[in-house]
This record gives C-alpha cells, sequence and structure tokens, in this order.
C-alpha cells in the first residue's frame, strides 16, 4: 500500500513540475531549461513572504505564489519576448543562461544554507494513516490535491475560457492566430506566468514537506523526462509520463537497485525519443532545425 | 603557391581550385605569421598561472572548436558534449591505471571510444531533430556519467582516480611550458582537422543537411551517413580533449563532468558565434578567462574586502548575465563583432562590400 | 587566421594582478562557497576568514599578517584544480586549504604534490592519506573522518541498545558516503548486530519516502547514516513520517545544532567530535561575538570547522620563522599541537606519520523532550590514532 503511495506523490511531484515545461512547450514550442531556478525562486519567495507577513500564513503563501505568476510574465516580457522569432535553440539557450542567472542571484539574496518555509510560517508537517496501514504527510497529501486541482483548472481553462482557448489557437498557429487578432505576446506572457506559478507551487510545497536548499534545481530537471514521455504539448501526456516514471523509479528502488533511479527516467526518455519522438500522448509534429 | 587575392575589393575567383587554399591574401599570411610567432613566444615571457590559463583555453578551444563542427557546422545540437569529455578522460585515466597504458595508447583510444560513442550519441540523430535531439543527447550523457561513477565507486577510487603525468621516453611531462607546447599542437591539429573537413565534400555536405536536409537529400548525399560522421568526428575529438584533460589535471572524476560543462561549451559556440570555427575559438577564449576577468574587476572595486564572499555568486549571476546578453543582443556572437570591426576598416570609407562576402 | 591575437592580448591582461612584494604569510583556500554543496562549506570558508581576521587584527603571526586568498569551486574538481594551480603559481601560496567536497582532492593532491606546498582539508571529510603513515603533504583538521566515525558510532549504539541491534544503514550516493557505509556494514557484523538493509540514497532525491519506506520494511531497531547533513535528516523525516519509532545515529555536522532543536526527535542521535554552542565555553563566545561583530550570512553555530581550521593555520603559521616558504610551513606543520580550546576533546597534534590527530574524541548529543533543549549523552571518548 505505502508502495502505492509514494507512487501517487511522486507522481504528482513530477506532474505538477512537468505541467510548467508542457504549458510553455504547447504555447510558443520553447523548451524552458530554467524551469527548476523559477521553481526555487518560487520556495525563495515564499520565504521572504513569509518573514513580511508574520503571523498570516496563508497571506503570505498566497503573496508568494502571486509573485511567482508576475515573475514568470515578466520574464517573458522582458527576456523572452526578445527571442520570439529566433532560432529556438537560441531561446532555449536563453533560458539555460537564465537559470544560470537566477541561481547566481538566489545564492547572493538568500545564501546557500538549508532553509525551512515550513517552519517560517508556523506550520505543523504531521503525518496522516491512510487505510491500508501507508500514511502519508500532510504537505504531500496536499501536494496531491494541489496537483489533482491544478490539472483540473488548467484543463477547464484551456477548454472554455476565452483566454485558454487563445492559448491553444496560439499553440497551433501562431500566424493564424495573430492575424485574428490575438495577442501572442499577452498570451505567451500568460503561458510565462501560469508555468512559474505552477512550478513555484510545486517548488513551495516540496520545500515545506522537506526544505529547501540549492538541489531543488535538479529535482526540477529530474520531472523533465516525464513531460517529454508524455509527449511536451500534452498536458494529459505529462500526467501519464509523471506517472510512469514515478512508478518505475518507485518499482526501481524497491526491487533493484536504488542507484539505477536516477538515470533510469533517462533511459526510458532516450527508448520514448527512439520509439516515438513526440512523446505518448503528444502531437506528432514536423521538427524545429537549428 | 596561390595567387594572392586582394581583399576587399570583390569576388575575383576564376577556378575552384582558388577556393581551397587556407591562407588567401598577403594580410592574411602576414597576420598568420604574426599570430604564430605570438603564440611560440607567449610562454618564455608568461608566469605559469598565465601558462595554465593558456592551457585551459586550448583545452577548451578543442572541445568547442569539435561542438562547433556538429551544431555550427552540421546544425545537429548535442548537449551532451560533457558526457564525451567524460568519456576520453575516463578511457584515459582508466587504461593509464588498470593496464599501465602510456600516453601514445590512451590518446588514441581515448579517440576510438569517442568514435564509437559519436555512433551511439547520433543515432537519434537519424529520426530527431533539433529539441529533441538536443534532449537525447543529454540523457546519453547521464547514463556515460552514471557508469563513470559506478567504476569509480566499485574500484574504491571514492575521492577520484589520480592519473600519473604522461611519460615520453622516461621523461615526465609536468612543466607547464611543455604542456603549453603540447596543447598548443593538440589545438592547432584540431583546427587544421575541421578547415580540412569543411573546405572539401564533407565541410559542404554537412552544409547542406543543415540547411535544408530534404534538398540536401535530392542532390544526392547521404543524410543518415554524414550525420553519423559529423557526431563521430566530433565526438573523436572531444574524447581526445577529455584525455588530455585527464592527464593535464592528473585526476579524473565523475563530478568534473557535470551538465553545467555542456552549458559552457554550448556557451562558447553561441557566445562565439555559429557556424564560424573562429567564433569557436574566441567562445573557448572568452568562457574560460571570463571568470577571472570578472574576479579581478571585483577585486579592483572599492570595499572589495567586504565583498570577498559574494565574488562567487556574482561571477556565477554574471556568466549568465552575458550569455543571456550575448543571445538577445549579439546572436551573431564575438565573431559577429570581429567581422564587423573588420569591415569597417577594410572597407572604410565605405560601409557594404561590393558583392559576396569574402570566404570565411 | 587573427583568431588567437585576441587570446593573447586577453591572457596577457590577465597578468594584472602581479605577486606583490612579500609582506604576509599567504594561505590559499579553495572551497565550496556557491553550488549545491555550498551550504556545507560556505559557513567554513567565513569562519576561516573571521578568525584569520581577528588573528590579524591582534598582530598577526610573529608580527607579519596572513593573507588569506580565497577562491570558490563550486565544489567542481576542474575548478578546484585550477583555483590549486593559480593559487600556487600565481599567488606563490605557503599553504593551501581545502574546504570542498571530497570529489576536489585528487586534483589539488595532484596539484600540491607537484608544488611541494602542504595541504589542510578542513570542513571536508579527512581523507585517509592523513591517518598513519601520512601523505608527507596531507594534514586535516576536520572533525569527520572515515572508519574511526563508524567506530565509534557502532560502539556507542553497541553500549546504548539493551536489545540485539537489527542495523539499518543509510548513505547519499557519492562515493565517500557508500564507502564508509559499506565499512560501516561489515564492522556491524564482526560486532554483533545485524545490518537488515542498507540505502543508498541519490543526491537530490525529490521525496525520501521510498528510501524510507523500504528501510521500515525491514524493521531495524537502530538507523545509522553517515551522509552530507541533507540525506541523513530527510531519511530520518522519512522514516519518522511511516511512523518508526526506533533509534537513529547520525554525524553531528555544523548544521546539526539547530537542526536537533528544529526535529526535537527524543530518539536522534548525533555523534560529533565538536562540542555544541550549548557548552557556552568561552570560545563558543568568542565566536559568537565575532560572528555578530562582522555580520556573517551563516548561523554562528555552524562556525565551529572553520574556526579550529583558523587555529590550525595560526598555530603553523606562529611556528614558522619568517620569510616564510612551502617547506618551513610544512616542517612546522610536522610537529603542531594545536590547542582548540574545548572545541575539541583535546588538542590536535601532528607528528612525521600522522597528520589526522593521534586521539580523535568524540561526544554524542540528542534532543531531550521532558528538557526542552539538547544534551550530553555521552561525553568525550577517544580513539587512539594508530596504524
Amino acid at each position: 500500500m505505502q508502495l502505492y503511495v509514494n507512487i501517487a506523490v511522486l507522481a504528482s511531484i513530477y506532474a505538477l513540475i512537468a505541467c510548467g515545461y508542457v504549458l510553455i512547450y504547447r504555447v510558443s514550442r520553447v523548451l524552458n531549461l530554467a524551469h527548476g531556478e523559477l521553481m526555487m525562486l518560487g520556495s525563495y519567495l515564499l520565504l521572504t513572504t513569509a518573514s513580511l507577513f508574520t503571523g498570516h500564513p496563508y497571506l503570505a503563501f498566497a503573496a508568494a505564489a502571486l509573485l511567482a505568476l508576475v515573475v514568470g510574465a515578466l520574464v517573458y516580457l522582458f527576456l523572452l519576448r526578445r527571442m520570439t522569432g529566433e532560432m529556438v535553440l537560441a531561446a532555449v539557450l536563453t533560458t539555460v543562461a537564465l537559470g544560470i542567472l537566477l541561481r547566481g542571484v538566489m545564492v547572493l539574496i538568500w545564501s546557500a544554507s538549508q532553509q525551512y518555509p515550513r517552519e517560517a510560517l508556523g506550520w505543523a508537517n504531521p503525518a496522516i494513516a491512510l487505510p491500508g496501514g501507508a500514511r502519508i504527510s500532510t504537505f504531500a497529501l496536499l501536494l496531491i490535491l494541489s496537483t489533482a486541482a491544478v490539472y483540473l483548472s488548467l484543463f477547464v481553462f484551456l477548454r472554455f475560457s476565452r483566454w485558454g482557448i487563445r492559448m491553444r489557437a496560439a499553440g497551433q498557429n501562431p500566424l493564424l492566430a495573430a492575424q485574428r487578432g490575438i495577442s501572442l505576446h499577452g498570451v505567451y506572457a500568460l503561458a510565462w506566468g501560469l508555468s512559474t506559478f505552477t512550478g513555484g507551487l510545486a517548488g513551495m510545497l516540496l520545500a515545506m514537506d522537506s526544505g529547501l536548499d540549492g538541489t531543488m534545481v535538479v529535482i526540477g530537471l529530474k520531472a523533465f523526462p516525464a513531460a517529454l514521455v508524455g509527449g511536451l504539448d500534452s498536458l494529459v501526456g505529462a500526467l501519464l509520463g509523471s506517472l510512469i516514471i514515478a512508478a518505475a523509479e518507485i518499482f526501481l528502488i524497491h526491487h533493484v537497485d536504488p542507484l539505477l533511479s536516477d538515470v533510469v527516467p533517462f533511459l526510458v526518455l532516450i527508448a520514448m525519443l527512439v520509439i516515438r519522438p513526440w512523446g505518448l500522448l503528444g502531437t506528432k509534429e514536423e521538427l524545429d532545425r537549428v | 603557391m596561390s595567387k594572392s587575392l586582394p581583399r576587399a575589393s570583390g569576388y575575383f575567383r576564376t577556378s575552384y581550385a582558388d577556393e581551397l587554399p587556407l591562407v588567401q591574401t598577403t594580410l592574411q599570411r602576414l597576420s598568420l605569421k604574426a599570430v604564430l610567432l605570438a603564440l611560440l613566444v607567449f610562454p618564455f615571457f608568461a608566469t605559469s598561472f598565465q601558462l595554465d590559463l593558456a592551457c585551459q583555453v586550448f583545452l577548451a578551444a578543442i572541445g568547442a572548436l569539435s561542438l562547433m563542427l556538429l551544431t555550427g557546422y552540421a546544425g545537429q545540437v548535442s548537449l551532451g558534449h560533457a558526457g564525451l569529455i567524460a568519456a576520453g578522460a575516463f578511457t584515459a585515466g582508466i587504461l593509464a591505471k588498470e593496464l599501465n597504458a602510456p600516453f601514445w595508447v590512451t590518446i588514441p583510444a581515448a579517440a576510438v571510444v569517442g568514435a564509437l560513442l559519436g555512433v551511439v550519441f547520433g543515432l537519434p540523430s537519424l529520426r530527431l531533430r533539433g529539441l529533441y535531439l538536443a534532449v537525447s543527447t543529454l540523457a546519453l550523457h547521464f547514463v556515460v556519467v552514471y557508469l563513470g561513477g559506478e567504476y569509480e565507486t566499485k574500484r574504491g577510487y571514492s575521492t577520484g582516480i589520480v592519473v600519473d603525468p604522461p611519460k615520453l621516453g622516461g621523461f615526465e611531462l609536468i612543466d607547464g611550458r611543455l604542456w603549453y607546447f603540447v596543447m598548443l599542437a593538440f589545438a592547432v591539429g584540431t583546427l587544421l582537422i575541421c578547415l580540412n573537413l569543411l573546405r572539401g565534400r564533407t565541410g559542404r555536405a554537412w552544409r547542406a543537411i543543415h540547411s535544408h536536409e530534404t534538398v540536401a537529400e535530392a542532390l544526392g548525399i547521404g543524410i543518415a551517413g554524414y550525420k553519423l560522421l559529423a557526431f563521430v568526428v566530433s565526438s573523436a575529438l572531444t574524447a581526445v580533449a577529455g584525455a588530455l584533460f585527464a592527464y593535464y589535471r592528473g585526476f579524473v572524476s565523475v563530478e568534473a563532468f557535470s551538465l553545467f560543462l555542456s552549458i559552457q561549451y554550448v556557451a562558447m559556440v553561441i557566445i562565439g558565434g555559429m557556424g564560424s570555427l573562429l567564433g569557436a575559438i574566441l567562445g573557448a577564449v572568452f568562457v574560460t578567462l571570463f571568470p577571472y576577468a570578472i574576479e579581478n574587476g571585483m577585486r579592483l572595486l572599492p570595499g572589495a574586502e567586504k565583498l570577498a564572499g559574494a565574488v562567487f555568486a556574482v561571477n556565477y549571476a554574471a556568466f549568465g548575465l552575458v550569455m543571456v546578453l550575448f543571445l538577445v543582443f549579439e546572436p551573431q556572437g564575438l565573431v559577429g563583432i570581429w567581422k564587423r570591426l573588420q569591415s569597417y576598416f577594410v572597407l572604410w570609407p565605405f560601409k557594404h562590400r561590393p558583392l559576396a562576402s569574402g570566404r570565411r | 587566421m587573427r583568431k588567437s591575437g585576441l587570446a593573447f592580448v586577453a591572457i596577457a591582461a590577465m597578468a594584472a594582478v602581479p605577486a606583490a612584494a612579500q609582506d604576509a604569510y599567504l594561505v590559499g583556500v579553495t572551497g565550496a562557497i556557491t553550488g549545491p554543496a555550498a551550504g556545507s562549506y560556505a559557513p567554513v570558508v567565513e569562519a576561516l576568514r573571521l578568525y584569520i581576521d581577528r588573528v590579524n587584527a591582534a598582530g598577526g603571526a610573529n608580527g607579519k599578517p596572513i593573507r588569506l586568498i580565497i577562491q570558490d569551486d563550486s565544489a567542481e574538481p576542474s575548478k578546484a584544480a585550477a583555483n590549486a594551480k593559480k593559487l600556487l603559481t600565481q599567488d606563490n601560496v605557503q599553504l593551501l586549504i581545502n574546504a570542498s567536497l571530497s570529489s576536489t582532492y585528487a586534483p589539488m593532491v595532484a596539484e600540491i604534490t607537484r608544488a611541494r606546498v602542504p595541504l589542510l582539508f578542513t570542513g571536508g571529510v579527512c581523507p585517509k592519506d592523513v591517518y598513519p603513515k601520512a601523505n608527507d603533504m596531507q594534514f586535516c583538521t576536520t572533525a569527520y573522518a572515515a572508519n574511526y566515525d563508524s567506530r565509534a558510532t557502532l560502539s556507542f549504539v553497541k553500549d546504548t541498545a539493551k536489545e540485539p541491534v537489527r542495523l539499518g544503514l543509510a548513505a547519499m550516493a557519492i562515493p565517500i558516503s557508500r564507502g564508509e557505509i559499506d565499512f560501516a556494514e561489515e564492522l556491524s557484523k564482526t560486532m554483533g548486530m545485524t545490518p537488515v538493509d542498507k540505502e543508498i540514497i541519490p543526491p537530490p532525491t525529490p521525496d525520501y519516502t521510498p528510501f524510507a519506506t523500504k528501510l521500515k520494511d525491514a524493521n531495524p531497531n537502530w538507523v545509522y547514516s553517515w551522509a552530507p547533513w541533507v540525506t541523513q535528516v530527510r531519511t530520518l523525516e522519512g522514516l519518522r513520517k511511516l511512523d518508526w519509532k526506533g533509534n537513529y545515529i547520525a554525524w553531528a555536522h555544523i548544521e546539526s545544532e539547530l537542526e536537533l532543536a528544529r526535529l526535537k526527535d527524543a530518539n536522534l542521535y548525533v555523534v560529533g567530535a565538536n562540542s555544541l554552542f550549548q557548552d557556552n565555553l568561552p570560545v563558543h563566545q568568542e565566536i559568537l561575538a565575532a560572528a555578530k561583530a562582522a555580520n556573517v550570512s551563516y548561523p554562528p553555530t555552524q562556525m565551529t570547522e572553520g574556526w579550529i581550521g583558523g587555529m590550525a593555520v595560526e598555530a603553523a603559521m606562529k611556528a614558522t620563522p619568517w620569510p616564510p616558504t612551502p617547506a618551513k610551513v610544512h616542517a612546522a606543520m610536522q610537529g603542531l599541537k594545536i590547542d582548540t580550546k574545548g572545541l575539541r576533546g583535546g588538542p590536535i597534534e601532528w607528528t612525521a606519520d600522522n597528520h589526522f590527530r593521534t586521539k580523535q574524541y568524540y561526544r554524542v548529543y540528542k534532543w531531550d523532550t521532558a528538557k526542552n533543549a539538547t544534551v550530553l549523552v555521552k561525553d568525550w571518548f577517544a580513539y587512539d590514532v594508530t596504524q
């Protein structure tokens, strides 16, 4: 039983992070390799808002999440906007460079030591007993619930809301979308904002469950195979991919060699790329050249 | 041997053979001689720290040139460069440690291993392009590094494998000046290999694939073969750089070959300028020396002592910032700046070249 | 073909800082000040700087100041190698200090062996090379050290446990930690314990619960972890989340004093070689005051390790007659006795073939829920360091 709970937790961590990759890729065909850093930035923002609004943890949390949204949009408006229309590789490398920049800045501001935003907010993290003898910590449960909520609302948003439809249109054919009067920059900025918001949310919940330090960036990168296996432009795919990667990882930890859990997501990824490069549920597309 | 062509006044070549010589104008010949002379004389004036920097630059240049071949010319993106360097370093390290193999065995062995890995790294390129290809090479990087780590742990080299300096006929290669010449020789060798490949059939095929695969195929170019060739050549050269690294630094350990190293090489190619060997070299120089320049710059600032703790975070951030700035404002890279400067002086008082620009 | 002309100019420009006329003892430091491991090493470098600043303010060594030249290696081996080369050849330091991850050791050792400059490890794990018969050029002040730590920990477990010990082991997937936990597994068998499970956990793991689940399923009553603090504490938190109530024993890294108070876990023991600030010795007050004055960015309770490193540097330089050379510093370090003023169980003594210490002292602390404070469980006990 515990095994399944572990899979669910890991899968929702990956899924919540992966949907950030998918959102941006789906809309603008840019792979955001600074996602791990932006996610970490989100959790550091929480640390700051926690010290600003002492005694109001919910307010601090909401403020941090909102800030993450704004930061994402700003990243697009001030940086990536200039890269639209350039080669895709250049845009991807810009995100890589942004990631490096952010990492340096974060060490400058918050130092490199281990931090605990949950303690700063004054929340506890008791474990909850589930039927079947399994246990889960409060924030891990919250993480699963948030993932479900985020995916559900994204689904509704993209399917029914005006801006959601615009986002899908921009993703399908930017030229036609622009000609129909859709503001591409607005749509892209929204995608970046939403992506950083979900990433930041993942970072915050993760940091509250287990603490915050410089290694969070790497976790952001680990969620990336999940997004790719599922198909970089499909949200349902990201969910499925996360489940597959998480299940593979936990199975390996439990029954084979835990060390393999580090490379196997990437092995699954290679296999996927060779067999079905566009992922399980992604759209088959003419992939870009350099 | 060849006719000296004037530089600025147009395109006067009358046969294909004229395209081939590496050195085409008198000015080029003179400056080549000057640079070579400077490079040969440099170690006799440099401190050993400067020699070390120069060696780092040469090492980076080998890696950057081979990546340029692959990415800048053949158009195949790779984020797995560090994995290939690791492969070369581990090949040299393992052979030297386990079999006591000498220098002249391990370096070619590293090249062979690199070439084989190149086939592996290149196979996905037959199906994938662009981003997806980059990701597949990234994944392979993790696999190579994992294998290296397993070897280290299983053999008990928990703090890295120490590699003894190479011996050439009973003489140990330790001296910085000697290393300088060895590295210089390898770097120049790599440059010549690249130049020769690029001015021939192979180079033209790569460029054709880069600009349009379908057209290239219609022209009768074997896409699969040339793509794999690009990976093989580039990987072999990179692995040699890895092996040299192992000997030069005297150690091998997986932590030295992080994703960040791959990114640094990509940065060299980008900052230097895509599609130019000169760009690869300029990029290698820039990326290698940049952190030292920042550090020295910070030291000159007032209150530098107080900033001591922050210098390194600033350095890290600055590297990211410079990369961003280049990507956004100077996509042509350093070589773009260089060409503009050159045109400015060569064409002065005019602004534009009369016809197709000279070969470069 | 004018490519490298620029390189030449740039390299020539790097000559900006020539070696100044020698007016100080020069000590080069390379540490993981940024990067993923910075949390454990940056405080060491900061404390080292603080200590040497104080020494200089008090007149330095033999009337001359000690100048620290600090470089960052981000725990990357190739950067450490480049740093070492720079410090050795451009700054001409008489002593080199490593405060970084063990993966940076090999390249630095390669450099110092060539240059014949002593290398001091402080903050990073003591390599076996400093144990007798010690490598000529390597010295270490760091509290934690392979093999001795596991001996001390397991003997404490054996003495404390009332029932037969079923031991779970947890390591981080880095060679040094894996090696030590493998050693502990073998050792525990000879001490009559049953190792039931060994988990090797990759460094950045989003969720430690899967590993904790496996450990818990093996049903140990003690779990021992010797790894960077993150792995130690997150494994524990994972186990507690699963309602495992056994005893957990881990190495007392510099973070442990704050962490014990944060976790408030009654069955968490930490084994360490440094005294905690709750002892409130004069030296602790000194560190606190210095940290406060300098407005440091890391908690003062994480300063002990760097402070001891500073003590070693001060002692070494005071024993080196002016003008200093690496050979003189090396000679001075061969027979050095460093008074740790209570930060350790005893002085750190180096001899010609022991560059670790002649006696390694350990203490065990835990959190006491009744007193709501960290308490000493076992006072200093020592191991003779011999072959």
